[in-house]
């Protein structure tokens, strides 16, 4: 019997028309593919991109060289020195995140007290050196000036959930 | 039956002097312990049996505390009297000091002579400027007369009082903070044990006692101790100055038998200004727990009844309220007063005093939220019980007795952010 | 205190106690946790933070643990529902006036207010009033303050009164405005002052060298030995990435207890100074050029060879053990004999053969009487003088006699404040005075010294006291007249019944002592090696214009030298103008080793840090140079190695006090005014003078010269002046002070400060004028 309906179902290609049939469906339904880089997919505000310092509206760095990021990096990827600023107050001298060895876990972003490292929403960037990899203070915190309002924007929503 | 004892000589002109003092049987006690008398150990007796307790509020029986010393110790000892009288609503102390100095003196020496100390001090409040005066002039009279320096009355015993005025810090009246104010240290109590009876003043045995209870020393001895206690009631023997204050017609000092009803003293000190209603009494200084008016109507003024009634018969100052006060404002006051007092020494009180009165004085000002009576009761009760000296009881009682019977009085304040009372807040 | 022992019933466990030890002290023993701010086991008990809060049976309310005494058949609850309420309410109170600022709070990660609240406090405050905030002193530059976070627990204040003995920081004001501070706004100058940073339990008080620069979880521990002075301090040196960032007391209780002095906390500075030698030199037509070392080494060598048995060599007293045996064998392999240690002794005529403290750490606190001879004590040996303070507090006489007035933090039994010509007469007054009778000069000088009241009565205390020493410090060592000073000191010792001791400064004076790194046969002493240009001089981790008696007359020598080879951990200038060729050494945590102390306590550490740049530690240097002299028994893999032949070299042969007979005692007559020049607490040694916080505490670091006021008067000179010092030939240009602790016709001019290098002997004849 078995044998009998195999025969006929192979003999009038029934499989066939029945994956035609869903290839058929999604012909005709919307697209999920995007045409990047045309097209962007949409982010969320807890995206974690690239990563970039803050500072606050008066234009003092926010990092207080409290190291807290550089103790919970799982990958032991940010490096910071402190000292005493000329004022007195508690700053980084150097403050390095090695992107090469960087998960994007987010960890220091959620361990830092003052909200002063961030990760953006930037996602695309390369390196042509080695060392470029090594995202410095500065170049930390000039990321954090360019992106200041959307980086402000993106805490403001989370903030309900942190 | 009043001013029988620490005022017996108050209808007196110029009762301060030692002319007056001694006509009316002044320093015959000391006289009659000097010559012998009486042993030193049968003068103790007698200040056990009068029944006596300590008149500074902690109501110690002070024949008991005597007889932690004895004459044989070795090396110095000293008796201490403490007139920084500082309690908001007691000034007991001062009119002592002012009207009859002599009987304080006759008291240390007698004490003094008790212990075989070699000096006294009595510590005066910072402000009692008047009263330090009265009783240097005392102290001056009485070493003219040879009550007081090198072999007293021919009898072999040297000994001296000096004066140490304070500085205007409530905590010094703290018996081990006075000690620390006189050893020239900052007035802060120290951790009991040891207590002054083995490690005093420079760390040497001291007696330390209320002016009132040495004041009353000498009429105890004369007039016998069956005599003193009878004065007053079971447990709480002799007579007791009361100092009324608030919203009476008379205020002043009363002296009367403890036991006397509430109600007749009141009426000695002329009864509620403009014959308005009782609201609250606080009998015992600032850091008793407040009684409800009704309720106080009914009590009399000795160590029983009144600690039945939960509170303390304290130092006796009796703060009368009348219906015009909002209790908010007066926890207010008083949660400052000992926010500002305390010495700062340990946690609890240092801390929770500043706590108790922010919250106080935001339900006052109309900030008050739901949750705060219940953090202040959480407050006071981990102030209470844990800190070094008894100011940080001080500061939690007077909360928590208020909480207790005009929980609706803030509650109200908190609610409507106004005063249930038309005068206050 | 009785001995007698009770039982106690701790959290149902039963504990053994003596009677009258207060609880805490019993659980601490049983692992019982009790948390706590204001209790310290070395302080006074001041029962004021409450924390210690615990439910005793039969009590009302709960007590404190850290004042409660046991008593037999107590039973005491930690952990009951009314203890715990209690120990939160007080964490709760602590907690509304302590800032949030633990990111920024050094003490964050190691704060016991942290580690307590963790366990004791809320994760949420009740309170939402304005809190605290107070206003900071600058108290020096070694504490940083934060007093916002201050918890009032007062061990800095109960160490200030009870440990430093004086008493700096106290606290003011009631209540919440309760503040810790100095009153005053002056600068907290104890010389154990950095101990009130550990002893902090919050962040109020930190250190302000490594200010902001590490993180607790940062730091590794490691061990190490204090290598500047004889009390041989356990410490341990927090690293962060192969650098030492701090030192903090490890305990040992029979040396410097939880103790250590500001100079072991803060030296480890000097490690990152900018003249570190970090590859060898070569001094080539009066300039300085790098070579490697095997062309370094080649050229010591060849030097050496030249020189063989005339070769001189002087080492640090803080060099290694292992270092100082290695010169030893191969100055020996040289047949060289002239090798000393000795670089700020005076006179050689006779010494003790090892000397040392001639008794232990720890018993000196137990002593009734000690007559010191020419010692600043308390800026020489903090710990030594912390544990006499101790002696002295109990009732125990502590005498000086010093050609200065220093000061001490306890008062002393007797001071013969006298010039240093002066001190052999009062010195042989007091022998007189306790009946020695002596033979020979000694004898005789003793027969003809006055007695007077002062003398008497020292003589006296020192006789009536049934634990006595009598100890010959720093500046007698420096004295022309060292070995009559130590002849009479020994004579008094032995009539009074006193035991007889030396106060070595140095790290490893003992070691070196022990190894024989002095002059044999014939060989010369540091003062002959440095008054007679020779061949080839070795100079191990010495800085000649400072750590000699007569630098000026070093350098003299060492420049006319004609070759010096310098081992040494810095490159310093001084050492540039007088050395040929200067072989990096690694410096201290960069090398391993073993230090005698003056106890005669071995105590090895291990090198923790690598050494900087092309540096090596010592004794690969001197194992090296002794094999490629092709010298016998220098094939060692480790130091361990050296150790153990040290050690089976030395044996059980410890501290010798015992003196020979100095023959000759006439005594040194100065021709006008005397020099007293002592060396300052924050200047004994190279790594010392580089620690830039020390050198900013007010002790000396520079020249200066005081002098009582009748000497001013006499040479009109004003007080903060400047005044022309002579010594030798060569004068100075240095700030004046007018100051009664100077004896007349004596000028207190320190060694070792920047501008002494030109001076001569540390005691010796001097000049003064009007500049």
């Amino acid at each position: 019997m078995n044998t009998l309906v195999n025969y006929v179902r192979s003999l009038f290609l029934v499989e066939l028309f029945r994956g035609m049939g869903v290839t058929g469906r999604y012909l005709f339904r919307g697209k999920f593919t995007l045409e990047y880089p045309e097209e962007r997919a949409p982010q969320s505000p807890r995206f974690r991109g690239l990563h970039a310092q803050r500072r606050y509206p008066n234009g003092e760095e926010r990092c207080i060289a409290c190291k807290l990021c550089e103790a919970t990096c799982p990958a032991l990827a940010i490096t910071i020195e402190a000292a005493p600023r000329e004022d007195g107050q508690r700053r980084t001298t150097r403050y390095d995140i090695d992107l090469f060895k960087c998960i994007f876990c987010g960890f220091c972003e959620e361990s830092c007290p003052v909200d002063a490292i961030v990760e953006s929403r930037i996602y695309e960037y390369h390196f042509e050196n080695r060392e470029d990899a090594v995202m410095t203070k500065s170049k930390l915190l000039e990321l954090g000036e360019k992106y200041e309002a959307q980086l402000a924007a993106d805490r403001a929503v989370q903030a309900a959930y942190r | 039956m009043a001013n029988e004892v620490c005022f017996r000589t108050l209808h007196r002109d110029r009762s301060w002097t030692l002319d007056v003092y001694e006509s009316e049987g002044g320093y015959e006690a000391l006289k009659k312990v000097l010559a012998g008398d009486w042993s030193p150990a049968e003068v103790v007796d007698l200040v056990k049996r009068s029944g006596l307790r300590g008149r500074g509020g902690a109501g110690f029986p002070t024949g008991i505390k005597w007889s932690f010393i004895s004459r044989d110790m070795p090396g110095d000892k000293y008796i201490v009297c403490n007139s920084d009288e500082g309690e908001p609503g007691t000034f007991k102390d001062r009119d002592i000091l002012r009207y009859n100095p002599h009987a304080l003196i006759e008291g240390m020496i007698i004490a003094g002579y008790v212990i075989d100390a070699v000096a006294g001090y009595n510590y005066i409040r910072g402000e009692f400027w008047e009263p330090y005066e009265r009783f240097e002039a005392a102290l001056d009279e009485a070493r003219q007369a040879g009550y007081l320096g090198k072999d007293i009355l021919g009898s072999g015993y040297d000994y001296d009082l000096h004066t140490h005025l304070g500085a205007g810090a409530y905590i010094c009246g703290e018996e081990t903070a006075l000690l620390e104010s006189i050893e020239g240290k900052k007035g802060q109590p120290r951790f009991k044990p040891p207590f002054p009876a083995q490690f005093g003043l420079f760390g040497r045995p001291t007696i330390i006692n209320n002016t009132e209870s040495l004041a009353s020393i000498p009429d105890i001895l004369r007039q016998g101790a069956d005599w003193f206690r009878e004065l007053g009631v079971e447990n709480s023997g002799g007579s007791k100055l009361f100092s009324v204050s608030g919203n009476v017609n008379r205020p002043g000092n009363f002296e009367v038998p403890l036991g006397t009803p509430f109600a007749e003293l009141l009426e000695m000190a002329g009864g509620v200004t403009k014959g308005r209603k009782l609201k609250a009494v606080i009998p015992g200084g600032s850091s008793a727990p407040v009684i409800p008016g009704d309720q106080m109507m009914d009590l009399n003024m000795d160590y029983d009844s009144i600690q039945n009634a939960g509170s303390m018969l304290g130092s006796g100052a009796v703060i009368v309220m009348d219906d015009s006060n909002c209790m908010v404002k007066v926890l207010d006051r008083m949660s400052y007063f000992y926010h500002e007092e305390s010495c700062g020494q340990c946690t609890p009180c240092r801390e929770g005093t500043g706590w108790l009165y922010r919250v106080v004085h935001r339900i006052e000002t109309g900030r008050g939220r739901q949750e705060d009576l219940a953090l202040l009761d959480d407050v006071a009760a981990r102030i209470a019980g844990r800190t070094i000296c008894a100011l940080g009881d001080a500061a939690a009682m007077p909360v928590q007795g208020m909480l207790k019977h005009y929980r609706d009085e803030f509650q109200y304040h908190i609610d409507h952010k106004k005063c249930m009372v038309g005068a206050g807040g | 205190m009785s001995d007698k022992k009770v039982t106690i019933e701790v959290d149902g466990r039963k504990l053994e106690a003596t009677a009258g030890q207060m609880l805490i002290e019993v659980t601490d023993a049983a692992g019982i946790e009790v948390p706590r701010f204001c209790y310290h086991k070395k302080l006074s008990i001041a029962a004021n933070c409450r924390m210690c809060l615990v439910e005793v049976e039969k009590a009302p309310k709960p007590l404190p643990a850290c004042a409660t005494p046991v008593m037999d058949g107590m039973v005491v609850k930690t952990r009951s529902p009314l203890a715990i309420q209690a120990q939160q309410g007080t964490m709760e109170f602590l907690l509304i006036n302590h800032p949030l600022d633990c990111p920024i709070c050094d003490q964050g990660g190691e704060c016991e207010l942290q580690d307590v609240a963790i366990g004791y406090g809320d994760d949420a405050s009740r309170y939402v009033e304005v809190k605290r905030v107070v206003k900071d002193e600058d108290i020096g530059p070694l504490i940083e303050t934060e007093m916002t976070r201050c918890i009032h627990c007062t061990r800095c204040v109960r160490f200030g009164a009870e440990i430093a003995g004086i008493r700096e920081l106290g606290a003011t004001g009631r209540g919440e405005h309760m503040r810790i501070g100095t009153y005053v706004g002056t600068t907290v100058t104890s010389e154990m002052s950095g101990n009130v940073i550990d002893l902090c339990p919050v962040g109020a008080l930190t250190a302000k060298p490594s200010r902001y620069q590490a993180r607790a979880w940062e730091l590794t521990q490691t061990n190490a030995i204090a290598p500047h002075d004889s009390v041989g301090s356990n410490v341990h040196l927090h690293l962060r990435r192969g650098q030492v960032m701090r030192a903090v007391p490890a305990d040992n209780e029979a040396i410097n207890e939880t103790w250590i002095s500001d100079r072991d906390r803060f030296a480890y500075q000097g490690l990152s100074a900018g003249d570190r030698a970090t590859q060898p030199l070569v001094k080539e037509n009066g300039g300085w050029r790098p070579i490697e070392w095997s062309d370094a080494l080649a050229l010591a060598v060849e030097k050496l060879r030249d020189a063989r048995a005339e070769a001189n060599a002087l080492a640090a007293p803080h060099a290694t053990l292992e270092e100082l045996f290695l010169l030893r064998k191969l100055m020996a392999g040289l047949d060289a004999p002239s090798l000393d240690y000795r670089l700020r002794q005076a006179d050689f005529r006779a010494t003790s053969a090892v000397p040392g403290y001639g008794l232990s750490i720890a018993d000196i606190e137990r002593l009734d009487a000690a007559l010191l001879v020419g010692s600043n004590l308390r800026k020489d040996l903090p710990i030594i003088n912390h544990r006499l303070r101790k002696a002295a507090l109990n009732g125990g006489d502590v005498m000086v006699l010093n050609p200065v007035d220093y000061e001490f933090n306890y008062p002393l039994g007797g001071a013969l404040i006298t010039s240093p010509s002066n001190m052999v007469a009062s010195l042989a007054g007091i022998a007189r005075a306790v009946g020695v009778s002596a033979d020979g000069a000694i004898g005789e000088l003793i027969d003809g010294a006055a007695e007077n009241d002062e003398t008497n009565r020292l003589a006296a205390r020192l006789t009536a006291a049934d634990k006595a020493w009598v100890a010959v410090g720093a500046l007698a060592e420096a004295h022309p007249d060292y070995a009559v000073l130590q002849a009479i000191a020994s004579a008094i010792a032995e009539a009074s019944g006193a035991v007889f001791g030396f106060l070595p400064m140095a790290s490893n004076s003992v070691g070196a002592a022990l190894v024989g790194c002095v002059p044999s046969d014939g060989g010369l002493d540091a003062v002959q090696q440095l008054s007679q240009p020779g061949k080839t001089s070795i100079l191990l981790d010495i800085e000649p214009a400072q750590d000699c008696l007569n630098p000026a007359q070093a350098m003299r020598t060492l420049d006319e030298t004609a070759f010096v080879i310098a081992i040494s951990s810095f490159a310093s200038d001084s050492l540039k103008a007088c050395a040929d060729l200067i072989l990096p050494m690694a410096a201290f945590a960069e090398t391993s080793g073993t230090f005698i102390n003056g106890e005669g306590v071995w105590q090895r550490f291990d090198g923790c840090v690598r050494p900087l740049g092309e540096a090596r530690p010592g004794w690969k240097i001197l194992r090296v140079l002794g094999t490629m002299l092709e010298l016998d028994g220098f094939d060692y893999e480790s130091p361990a190695q050296v150790h153990d032949e040290v050690r089976a070299m030395i044996g059980d042969r410890g501290i010798d006090n015992s003196l020979d007979d100095p023959g000759d005692v006439e005594p040194w007559r100065p021709k006008g005014m005397q020099r007293i020049g002592d060396v300052p607490i924050y200047r004994i040694d190279a790594l010392t003078r580089r620690a830039t916080a020390l050198q900013q505490t007010g002790e000396p670091v520079s020249a200066l010269a005081c002098i009582n006021a009748a000497l001013a008067k006499r040479l009109r000179i004003a007080d903060r002046g400047q005044v022309k010092v002579g010594q030798g030939g060569k004068s100075v240009v240095m700030a004046v002070r007018v100051s009664e602790r100077v004896p007349n016709d004596t000028v207190w001019c320190p060694a070792a400060v920047d501008g002494s290098e030109l001076l001569g002997p540390q005691i010796g004849d001097i000049t003064l004028e009007k500049a």
